[in-house]
């Protein structure tokens, strides 16, 4: 298959890849709509490791912008996938630090000190974290490649594949934390 | 046993495997090819068509004279006739376009069937008036059916309860009850957690409007009475099926369901009409288990009297669970 | 110039990125699970007709456990229903229907070497092989497979303590469910952009055949939907497992309170039926696709109305999102919400009547050839325009209230599915088996094969819209608890004996099918004279394709019997003649 076709191709299957996805979370999102509506849905305050977890995440999709230009103008681009790679693994972390925020606070997954609202703050997180998982997986193949010199300025679809996909965690992730943001008020 | 079973089939495969081979040696003698389809092959398979679609329309009329005596009686509450009207309005409109439809499609096969060399199709692609015509007719049939069905739905879900005596009926694995809210009309109200022994529907005996309550085996209905049945579940969903008067509702553990409805005819009317075995019943008709197939509670429907009579007999809640002790 | 590389057992038979051995892949295992799931239906069927008799048959195959005396156990009973419906519903009329037909035919319609990324074509397969795996594994657990209805509503589906079969067999079920959807999934990514970039030149997307239309339109609906049932299945996982109370709530059960509060049960409905009503689009589109091409190619006429077809199929499957809650009218829904999606559902009733018609307006004046593929594409017709209308009374939500979950029900969706949609899947095999295989399957079994189905078929379904006008419920194990239904036995008895009959001729179909691999008479490269792409490979089969250059396209599918041209066909890919226009 030619080059262009391929690209393209691999492109338009991450892209509906990632539109199934996002049904997915639709799915997660319309629950918390429908349930946050009726009695019993706990105000909860969203926790600071959180904001940290936004914050990395983005500077993260903005090293990875960097990153294509770089590699565009025939520069290696492995300092930045790599800045991004571990950027991402302190998205991880901060989740991860978030939920102990969260049960040292009393809010709970399941059990007495569990409520509707704090379910599905874990679920909804939880899902999203696994899919950052295949992210970080991508961003990991995708730096060995940048290492070995893989990419060149006329190829670089691992590149652009794994930015896309980690753009839409990003994305993803904002649009989940403003819903939650404001679903938990 | 099994081994003979195993036998018999293999030698019935095998016995295929060499029909088909002989068939096929017979058409390489004929110099044919077996599996061509020739125009003997159209003109008796059209015909096979033909007779097997007269026979399925004559099939269908057939069961429809069976077995239309073994359908549910003429509905036995108000909102339930209308009900039959609007069903048997759309019955007679997919029926007639049943019938005609496969006439068509039937007629169709046959006519037009490649019987001899000079059978030739017509091109014709497309017609757009056609296509028009033939969006437009259904849409507006559908519109009359689609306002027709909406008002009795609506008639149904917004039929004025005000007047109307309250019942609640709770499902569980595997049998019914009801609640009747006794001298003060009100319901008493309930807490999941307090089920336990002879309080199998968790009443919240602190209320006092739960005293006068009264739990029943049997749901008994003033015939020309509104009753406003409330439903809940203690465990799974079940859904109360009352098919004689056209009642359907889920039960669901956590909430509160319900449906209002006027019964019309009294039990033993319904015996004169269907025969001294006849009962109403409530099934159960939502998969909840084991014993699904027999979740099920006698439905009486009577004059205000016999109704009045029996519900003296039952014994409040407050007798049953706070004398007895 | 074909892609030739150094090809192993392995490479070519089990993990092979080639679309036609994956299409095969999927389609032996669709029929391998097709009759496991129809002998389900023979077994509960037994039961159901002969209630409380004994059958050596249901002791032979469910041993002493669960048919103890050869009588079936009413957990059993469930569990065949549960896994007939998941099977059927999922592994064969969705899997072994578009898994097929869209690996099969897409590449070659289109005019392409194969799909856009044979890799992920691979993994689709092998998910679905491993959710296979999982679905047999969970028939021989202890305490039964799961059992709550292919629907497995909570809190039925969430309480072991409910019903045996909600314990580990619904968790692998559970699991093999997600295997199934990722599977379909990937899939899916495939047909999409493999239709959207690989046709070949001239090939525009107002020249597809229906066919490509149809399964180009049910991979948009499987992306945007099976991802929510993936969310339903979720939130289960955690209520079942790990005691969240997403759709748990108020619960006593086994003498126990349960500590959950504050769930939902409705709220699984929503998201199931979410993706549970495109879902039976995404089984029957596939088949309105396939029959439109054969009804074509053996009528020897274009099909009536081409553009009329593709917005009728984007209709139906744009209606399938907004029409979910008439699955749920009995639920206690708002009633105007009640309102909505019978408006929404009956609407879906204007597409499918425009597809009927245009279906016989090809039949008119046509030169009707009658292939065993032929009939099945007939029987199609009948069955889609008997199911349809029936739907017209289900999706009234006054009339709903006293059909629901009957067998007035039952008949509906096996007449649309059971019927219309396998009879489109078989009239596919039977068509297109000289492409896959390079023989043709014997005539006369096929004819043999149609006509007991048929009429079986019919004989088994038809009675059953009686017994819920009767007020049956379905998924009874038996009706005679309830004095009501005494006089259904008859009815019930000739259903269970059409189902056997039926049963056993598809036997038939199976044993025509594998002798006809192998000793079926050879194929020619265009037996049926048809205009599409794929009839322009050589009858070998070979990666890629074609040996050369793939072919351009200069024309719509459809020229059958057009006026001026010397035989009664033209190829897609036959230039247009000096002053013919395109039609």
């Amino acid at each position: 298959m030619d080059i262009n076709l391929k690209n393209n191709t691999s492109k338009q299957l991450l892209w509906i890849g990632m539109a199934g996805i996002s049904m997915f979370f639709a799915g997660l999102t319309s629950a918390v709509i429908v349930r946050s509506a009726e009695h019993g849905w706990d105000k909860i305050v969203m926790p600071e490791w959180f904001w940290y977890s936004t914050a990395a995440i983005i500077m993260s999709s903005i090293f990875l912008i960097i990153a294509k230009m770089q590699v565009r103008k025939g520069i290696s681009p492995t300092p930045y996938i790599v800045s991004s790679l571990i950027l991402g693994l302190l998205f991880s972390y901060f989740q991860i630090m978030g939920w102990n925020q969260l049960t040292s606070e009393g809010r709970y997954f399941v059990g007495p000190g569990s409520n509707p609202a704090s379910s599905f703050l874990y679920v909804i997180t939880f899902a999203h974290l696994m899919h950052v998982l295949g992210g970080i997986i991508s961003l990991l193949v995708t730096t060995i490649k940048s290492v070995q010199v893989k990419y060149t300025k006329e190829n670089y679809l691992g590149i652009e594949l794994t930015s896309i996909y980690w753009h839409f965690l990003d994305v993803l992730w904002v649009y989940l934390f403003i819903f939650l943001l404001v679903s938990l008020k | 046993m099994n081994i003979l079973i195993i036998l018999v089939a293999f030698l019935v495969v095998a016995t295929l495997v060499q029909l088909l081979r002989v068939g096929e040696l017979l058409s390489e003698v004929k110099n044919q090819d077996v599996n061509k389809v020739t125009e003997k092959d159209n003109k008796n398979q059209s015909m096979i068509m033909t007779i097997v679609g007269i026979l399925f329309l004559a099939s269908c009329v057939w069961q429809y004279f069976s077995w239309v005596h073994l359908m549910l009686p003429g509905a036995t509450s108000e909102h339930g006739v209308t009900i039959d009207n609007l069903m048997a309005f759309t019955m007679i409109l997919i029926i007639v376009v049943f019938i005609l439809l496969h006439i068509v499609l039937f007629y169709f096969i046959y006519k037009y069937r490649k019987a001899a060399d000079n059978d030739v199709a017509y091109y014709y692609p497309h017609n757009n008036k056609l296509e028009l015509i033939w969006t437009i007719a259904p849409t507006i049939v559908l519109t009359v059916v689609i306002l027709y069905g909406l008002s009795v739905w609506d008639q149904i879900t917004n039929a004025d309860t005000s007047k109307s005596e309250v019942i609640e009926v709770y499902g569980k694995q595997f049998d019914w009850k009801a609640r009747y809210p006794g001298e003060d009309k009100t319901l008493g109200s309930y807490n999941y957690k307090l089920v336990q022994g002879l309080n199998a529907l968790g009443v919240d005996m602190d209320d006092e409007t739960s005293l006068d309550d009264k739990v029943t085996r049997e749901l008994h209905l003033v015939v020309d009475k509104p009753v406003l049945l409330k439903f809940r579940s203690q465990d799974i969903i079940h859904s109360a099926f009352l098919p004689h008067f056209r009642v359907q509702m889920n039960c669901v553990p956590g909430m509160s369901t319900q449906f209002a409805f006027t019964p019309t005819k009294t039990t033993s009317e319904m015996k004169d009409q269907e025969g001294e075995d006849f009962e109403y019943v409530l099934l159960c008709n939502k998969i909840c288990g084991v014993a699904h197939y027999n979740m099920q509670m006698k439905v009486v429907v009577e004059t205000q009297e016999k109704y009045d009579a029996w519900l003296a007999e039952q014994n409040t809640l407050s007798e049953k669970l706070l004398t007895q002790k | 110039m074909s892609d030739h590389h150094n090809e192993t057992f392995i490479s070519k038979y089990i993990f092979s990125i080639d679309h036609k051995m994956i299409a095969k892949q999927f389609l032996i295992t669709g029929m391998f699970m097709g009759i496991v799931g129809m002998l389900m239906s023979i077994l509960f069927r037994l039961q159901l007709s002969n209630p409380g008799e004994s059958f050596a048959v249901l002791e032979w195959f469910l041993g002493d456990k669960w048919a103890p005396g050869g009588i079936l156990d009413p957990n059993m009973y469930l569990s065949l229903v549960t896994m007939h419906g998941t099977i059927l519903v999922f592994w064969v009329l969705t899997a072994g229907l578009t898994g097929t037909f869209a690996n099969f035919l897409i590449p070659l319609q289109i005019g392409a070497r194969d799909m856009a990324s044979g890799f992920i074509n691979m993994l689709s397969y092998w998910f679905f092989f491993a959710a296979t795996v999982v679905l047999l594994i969970s028939l021989f657990v202890e305490t039964g497979p799961a059992s709550a209805g292919w629907t497995i509503y909570p809190p039925l589906s969430a309480l072991p303590q409910a019903i045996p079969g909600s314990g580990l067999g619904q968790d692998l079920w559970l699991i093999a469910m997600t295997l199934f959807v990722v599977s379909s999934l990937l899939g899916g990514l495939n047909y999409i952009v493999t239709i959207l970039n690989l046709r070949t030149k001239g090939m525009s997307m107002s020249r597809l055949p229906l066919t490509m239309w149809a399964l180009l339109i049910v991979a948009i609906l499987g992306v945007l939907s099976f991802p929510v049932l993936l969310s339903a299945a979720l939130l289960l996982i955690f209520d079942r497992s790990f005691g969240t109370s997403f759709y748990l709530s108020d619960i006593v059960i086994g003498g126990e309170a349960l500590h959950h509060t504050g769930g939902s049960p409705i709220l699984f409905e929503h998201l199931f039926w979410f993706l549970g009503h495109p879902e039976v689009y995404i089984i029957l589109l596939p088949a309105l696709g396939i029959v439109s091409e054969i009804i074509s190619v053996n009528s020897r006429k274009p099909i009536f109305g081409y553009k009329a077809m593709v917005v009728s199929l984007m209709a139906i499957a744009f209606l399938s999102f907004i029409v979910w809650g008439h699955h749920m009218f009995i639920t206690g829904m708002d009633p105007f919400l009640g309102s909505v999606f019978t408006f929404t559902t009956l609407l879906i009733a204007i597409p499918s009547a425009v597809k009927v018609f245009n279906y016989l307006a090809t039949l008119w004046k046509a030169s009707i050839r009658f292939t065993p593929a032929m009939l099945f594409a007939i029987g199609f017709v009948s069955t889609f325009i008997t199911g349809g209308l029936t739907g017209l009374i289900l999706g009234d939500s006054a009339l709903d209230i006293n059909v629901h979950d009957t067998y007035f029900v039952v008949g509906h969706f096996h007449i649309v599915m059971g019927l219309s949609a396998i009879y489109g899947m078989f009239a596919g095999v039977y068509h297109w088996f000289p492409k896959m295989y390079g023989r043709m399957m014997n005539k006369k079994l096929g004819y043999i094969h149609f006509w007991v189905t048929f009429i079986s078929a019919y004989g088994v379904f038809f009675p059953m819209h009686f017994l819920g006008l009767a007020g049956l419920p379905r998924r009874y194990y038996t009706n005679s608890a309830f004095p009501m239904f005494d006089g259904l036995s008859d009815i019930n008895e000739i259903i269970t004996f059409f189902a056997i009959l039926g049963g056993l001729v598809q036997l038939l179909f199976v044993f025509n099918f594998f002798y006809s691999i192998f000793k079926g008479t050879k194929a020619t490269e265009n037996p049926w004279g048809s205009n599409t792409l794929e009839w322009t490979t050589p009858i070998e089969r070979i990666h890629g394709n074609w040996p050369g250059e793939i072919p351009s396209v200069h024309r719509w599918a459809y020229d059958y019997s057009k006026p001026g041209a010397e035989k009664d066909f033209i190829p897609q890919t036959e230039p247009l003649k000096e002053g013919e226009t395109e039609h």
